[in-house]
């Protein structure tokens, strides 16, 4: 322990409670949305994020003037929770990016670009992998070239896994802008328009049959200065912010899924729990620790972040803990419902699957054990 | 607290521990005693003595894991925080008269929480410099037993002795149900705390070894199996921590049975992971760990018993996947 570990303020229960309060009731009046037949995920997320939006409950720890509430993370936590206890879906996944903005952008296009995103008039994706930079993204070999006269860039590359780009508006991109320079001190980061010429985004089927992930091909797609997101070699600093809130399971908003899931396996035991074998009552128990553990290790996270502490390399902890949370979930969901093992295409096996991506995206599992090896226990690598 | 208040505390205990940690697993009774003496020197007893009390259960609970850092064969979660604390709730209810002995808790012979018979087989935990134990009934009944002779544990550093009821019996009160909640919530949450403060120490002893020893020309701790070993370690330890500071926080401001939950889901995972993280620092220090002169068996052997105390992780995992519905009976929390 160090003494940095000084008792934390959690909240305050009874403002907590208030804003729950508040969401249940607004809740009531505006009724979940149905997805329609055949209506993709992402079309029916972003339904659901304009409706939240409409309520005033997206980016409550955003700025007022960028379109938030102006509230802390805690509040945020407390409206995850809520929604995941009232059965909704969860909060838009804007949380890491809208960091990354405040953190990087020009106090223009903060006021431009921030207060869209939150009401989901203008839907964002995070261009930053490619075919040959996965876990080792600084080796990425997208080029921007400025102009001779400075006034624009000239952008070529690919990029993969870019979630939900054939959705989006905006893609936050990463690309070289100086190839002589080390790869950390020559990334610079963009906010780039997707219907601008020279893109082109063909959606991936992913294992369990959705079309989340897209390559993104950039040809010769020119891009304004003023459209750059920081200054020109800031984009390694922009990148490790957005995945070090990326790796917190309440920025992802990935909390309120898995408790849904939860309640209804607890629901499961209780109603079958003759007929299921004995060691699942652990087994689920497990998984409710799990689970437990991670809200209040996002709570202490967030304490810690009001408390004056920022988001660090620390953050590799937070996601190898969302991993296992998720991975043990789904393991077991299919031991408890085990007419879902059979059910392909059904929720639980599509969302099984995509599990097993939890230790590979926002960084693999050997990448976090190796950022937490040399930037928390200051191991020195082989040279 | 204030916190430079607080600060200081802790840096007394720090201090405390530095002067009176066990270097090896015979301990004599000249120096436990001498030990027990400074330990309440520190005047730690007076944080829970009144209502409301001086020190939060947060500040409590932290000061349990800067405790555990150390090998230490005194009594401070028995005697002066998980008695105290019945005293202090039976007085606050106006359910208890003075008593003037210096209790520690009474527990099952397997280490778990009494509430039966209070007739059965019973031991004093961590009684080191204890004059009784209290037992405290399903119905919240409190009673004091009497104190017999050194019962076997493996937790070497941890005094153990034979606790029978005492002629006549002697009731002290009783706990409403709901403090009896918040009762086994605290004891959860401070036993927990103790052994997220042991394994948090022996996974920094372990890493700063990996650090300095040598093998094939560098030090071990530049081979990736090494540092994934300790990551994993690492992370084991920060989710104990995560769970037993926000269930202490619950302690100080949520109702009684959210805190029990807290409290729950904190020891489920510390009995597991901080089992882990202590084996996995074991392997890093390789063979001198496994000798009887090294400090590594005082850990493990701390929280292996400490996994098992109060009440069986299959109890808690069973608690937490079918909670009971509606008022709670208390049963095995």
């Amino acid at each position: 322990m160090t003494d940095h570990d000084v008792p934390l303020d959690f909240g305050d229960p009874a403002d907590l409670d208030t804003l729950r309060r508040e969401l249940r009731a607004w809740l009531a009046e505006h009724p979940l949305p149905r997805r329609r037949h055949g209506e993709p995920m992402a079309e029916f997320l972003h339904r659901w994020h304009r409706q939240l939006h409409s309520g005033g409950w997206v980016g409550l720890d955003v700025p007022e003037r960028y379109g938030g509430r102006g509230l802390t993370a805690l509040h945020q936590v407390a409206v995850s929770d809520e929604l995941g206890a009232c059965r909704a879906p969860g909060v838009p996944r804007i949380g890491y990016l809208a960091h990354a903005l405040l953190e990087f952008c020009s106090e223009e296009q903060r006021a431009r670009l921030l207060p869209r995103m939150l009401s989901g008039d203008d839907v964002w994706c995070q261009g930053f992998s490619e075919p040959g930079a996965g876990s080792d993204l600084a080796g990425m070999s997208t080029y921007a070239r400025r102009s001779a006269d400075g006034g624009h860039y000239l952008v070529n590359g690919q990029k993969l896994w870019t979630s939900y780009a054939q959705y989006s508006d905006y893609c936050l991109l990463l690309a070289r802008t100086d190839r002589a320079a080390p790869a950390h001190s020559s990334i610079t980061a963009f906010a780039l328009p997707l219907n601008r010429a020279g893109v082109t985004v063909r959606p991936l089927r992913a294992a369990n049959g959705d079309d989340e992930f897209c390559e993104l091909f950039l040809d010769d797609v020119r891009v304004a200065v003023d459209e750059r997101v920081g200054a020109e070699g800031d984009g390694w600093p922009l990148a490790m912010t957005t995945v070090n809130y990326e790796r917190n399971a309440l920025d992802t908003g990935h909390l309120s899924k898995y408790g849904l899931l939860l309640e209804r396996l607890r629901r499961q035991l209780r109603e079958h729990r003759g007929a299921l074998p004995d060691g699942l009552v652990s087994a689920v128990g497990r998984c409710v620790v799990d689970y437990q553990v991670l809200v209040a290790h996002a709570r202490r996270r967030t304490a810690e972040r009001l408390a004056g502490r920022a988001a660090g390399p620390e953050s590799s902890v937070d996601k190898l803990l969302m991993t296992r949370a998720e991975q043990r979930l789904y393991e077991t969901a299919l031991a408890v419902l085990p007419e879902e093992l059979h059910r392909d295409g059904g929720a639980v096996y599509g969302e099984y699957l995509y599990s097993r991506a939890a230790s590979v995206y926002g960084g693999t599992s050997q990448i976090q054990r190796n950022i937490i090896a040399k930037r928390l226990l200051h191991l020195s690598s082989a040279s | 607290m204030e916190a430079e208040e607080f600060r200081l505390v802790r840096e007394a205990l720090r201090a405390f521990a530095a002067d009176h940690r066990c270097d090896a697993a015979e301990v004599g009774q000249a120096e436990r005693t001498t030990a027990q003496k400074a330990l309440d020197g520190l005047g730690l007893g007076e944080l829970r003595r009144s209502t409301p009390p001086l020190a939060s259960a947060q500040e409590c609970a932290l000061l349990a894991e800067e405790y555990g850092r150390q090998p230490l064969a005194t009594s401070f979660l028995g005697t002066v925080l998980l008695a105290p604390e019945v005293l202090r709730l039976l007085a606050a209810a106006g359910r208890h008269a003075p008593y003037g002995s210096r209790p520690t808790v009474a527990l099952t012979r397997d280490l778990r929480f009494t509430g039966r018979d209070s007739e059965a087989d019973h031991v004093a935990w961590d009684a080191e410099g204890a004059e009784s134990a209290l037992w405290i009934g399903d119905d919240g009944t409190v009673r004091a037993l009497d104190l017999g002779g050194p019962a076997p544990t493996t937790d070497l550093l941890r005094v153990v002795r034979e606790a029978h009821p005492g002629t006549p019996d002697s009731v002290l009160g009783r706990l409403d149900p709901e403090q009896l909640h918040a009762w086994r919530a605290w004891a959860l949450v401070m036993v927990s705390s103790e052994l997220v403060g042991a394994a948090a120490s022996f996974v920094e002893q372990s890493t700063a070894y990996a650090r300095d020893r040598s093998q094939y020309g560098r030090p071990i701790g530049s081979f990736q199996a090494v540092q994934h070993l300790l990551a994993d370690a690492t992370v084991a330890v920060e989710a104990c921590a995560s769970a037993t500071r926000y269930a202490a926080w619950c302690l100080d401001h949520a109702d009684p049975d959210t805190a029990l939950a807290a409290a729950r889901v904190a020891k489920a995972e510390v009995d597991v992971s901080a089992v882990e993280a202590v084996y996995a620092g074991m392997q890093v220090f390789g063979g001198i760990a496994q000798t009887w002169e090294h400090m590594a068996h005082l850990y493990l052997r701390r929280v292996r018993v400490g996994a098992t105390v109060l009440t069986g992780t299959v109890d808690l995992l069973t608690a937490l996947a079918l909670p009971e519905p509606g008022p709670q009976v208390v049963e095995a929390p």
